[in-house]
């Protein structure tokens, strides 16, 4: 009986997102089973990064899933993948918690904006040992900073690795679009992970790249 | 390349996207050449690592449990309360009802305008032939009217209806005869007073109803009041006989 309960879940564990979706809209409690452990990690880490706080990645990945089942019917497979809908539902989820909490502000309020995110133990640089515990922390910070519309493309992209294409669907706008505010926001990171000296120095880099194009 | 084309794809270059191997080659053998624009490459890479380690560092993040549970005991209580979805009948469910209550009126129509009708059957036919006794109105006083209420022959004597009809008093009796209703409904009438020891339920046997004029001086024989200012005038009365001639009750009509 159990054997054949296992047989039944791996054979559902093989259906596609949209397949175990419309199961769960019929009433098949283990379609949602699947498809939220298939799901919920990446939406959990996306609601964290994007806003990081736990209790609002708990709430948001809960709330992505309950929206799935009162309106999963409202999802069209023409338009996305059932992943990119729900990237999509947390990222609304996500910017209203956080408009709600008002924790941009106080977010923006604890770093320096103009200066670096982090000094790094000593005066090493960041940007020189970016995988460091204390520095991957402050990359964490550093992107926490970033304007929201920069922030969801650099967790989208860069830490989720989503494709362009699958973000544009997400936040509902053109590749070009996800491309350039990708280009910018890591243009802001790198302005923030760099020390006060070198972020000059950057400054005068980008004269010396500006007399390059001549 | 130039610097400026080697901006645009710096990014790309240092997260590894794909590109043409020519334009690469050339972004390369550029950042060789620009010492800014190798140091650019060299900031974006330390970005793209610095993200792909916290990316690493959170890939294993997930949601606790109790978020899944959660999840399950809403499904269930959501599939327990909301019931399944109601399918609406379409246009043809609602054509089909209506024609089927029209059938059912048609129906019923049918049936009890033919229980209404008298029956055909040999058996009713024979029992509206027999002779019943159907009490006839003769007012003597106004011959006038006793055209029309009396019938003269024994052919006519038959009644036409089936069941037997019952004794009105003149008051209550409705004339086919416009006239003879004003008369009618003008009329006062005492209940029918047995003249024999006949019961009241023998009255109902039918028989033939004559109207008659008598003294006033007979209603005190009835036990009835009299006016004396009008002791000398005559007083109207309906005398109902049996079917054998004999007078068995008789009101009095004012």
């Amino acid at each position: 009986m159990t054997g054949g309960l296992n047989w039944l879940m791996n054979l559902k564990n093989d259906l596609s997102d949209t397949e175990l979706l419309r199961s769960m809209l019929a009433g098949d409690e283990e379609a949602l089973t699947i498809l939220y452990r298939r799901r919920q990690a990446g939406i959990y880490r996306f609601a964290m990064q994007m806003s990081g706080s736990k209790p609002i990645a708990e709430d948001v990945t809960q709330e992505v899933f309950l929206f799935l089942m009162r309106e999963g019917h409202v999802f069209d497979p023409a338009r996305g993948s059932v992943s990119a809908f729900l990237f999509g539902v947390a990222r609304n989820l996500v910017l209203r918690r956080l408009r709600v909490e008002q924790l941009l502000a106080p977010l923006g309020d604890d770093s320096d904006e103009d200066g670096p995110m982090l000094q790094a133990a000593g005066d090493l640089c960041p940007l020189e040992d970016l995988t460091r515990a204390e520095t991957i922390e402050s990359v964490r910070k550093a992107v926490l900073s970033l304007p929201a519309k920069y922030r969801e493309v650099v967790v989208l992209c860069e830490l989720q690795d989503v494709s362009y294409g699958e973000t544009a669907e997400i936040l509902g706008c053109a590749i070009g679009t996800v491309r350039s505010r990708l280009h910018r926001a890591r243009a802001l990171l790198l302005a923030k992970l760099r020390p006060a000296g070198e972020f000059e120095e950057a400054g005068s880099a980008t004269v010396k790249s500006a007399r390059c194009f001549a | 390349m130039n610097c400026q084309k080697f901006e645009t794809i710096v990014s790309d270059l240092a997260r590894g996207q794909m590109m043409a191997a020519e334009q690469r080659g050339e972004a390369l053998a550029h950042s060789d050449a620009c010492e800014d624009c190798a140091m650019r490459l060299h900031d974006e890479e330390m970005l793209t690592r610095g993200l792909q380690s916290l990316g690493a560092k959170m890939d294993s993040l997930e949601a606790p449990a109790a978020v899944e549970a959660n999840l399950l005991m809403a499904f269930r209580a959501r599939r327990a309360v909301v019931p399944a979805p109601v399918r609406r009948p379409s246009h043809s469910v609602y054509w089909l009802a209506a024609v089927a209550a029209m059938l059912l009126i048609a129906i019923s129509v049918f049936v009890f305008r033919r229980n209404a009708r008298p029956a055909d059957d040999p058996r009713q036919a024979a029992k509206q032939e027999e002779p019943q006794s159907k009490p006839k109105v003769v007012d003597q006083s106004t011959p006038q009217f006793a055209k029309d209420l009396t019938v003269p022959d024994d052919n006519e004597l038959v009644p036409q209806r089936p069941k037997p009809r019952r004794i009105h008093p003149a008051s209550q009796r409705r004339p086919a005869n416009p006239q003879l209703a004003n008369h009618v409904t003008n009329e006062i009438a005492t209940d029918f007073i047995p003249l024999s020891y006949l019961s009241t339920a023998g009255l109902q046997d039918g028989g033939q109803i004559v109207r008659v004029q008598l003294p006033r001086s007979a209603l005190a024989n009835f036990g009835l009041p009299v006016n004396m200012d009008r002791y000398n005038e005559k007083v109207k009365a309906d005398v109902l006989f049996g079917v054998d001639g004999t007078a068995r009750a008789i009101r009095f009509v004012q």
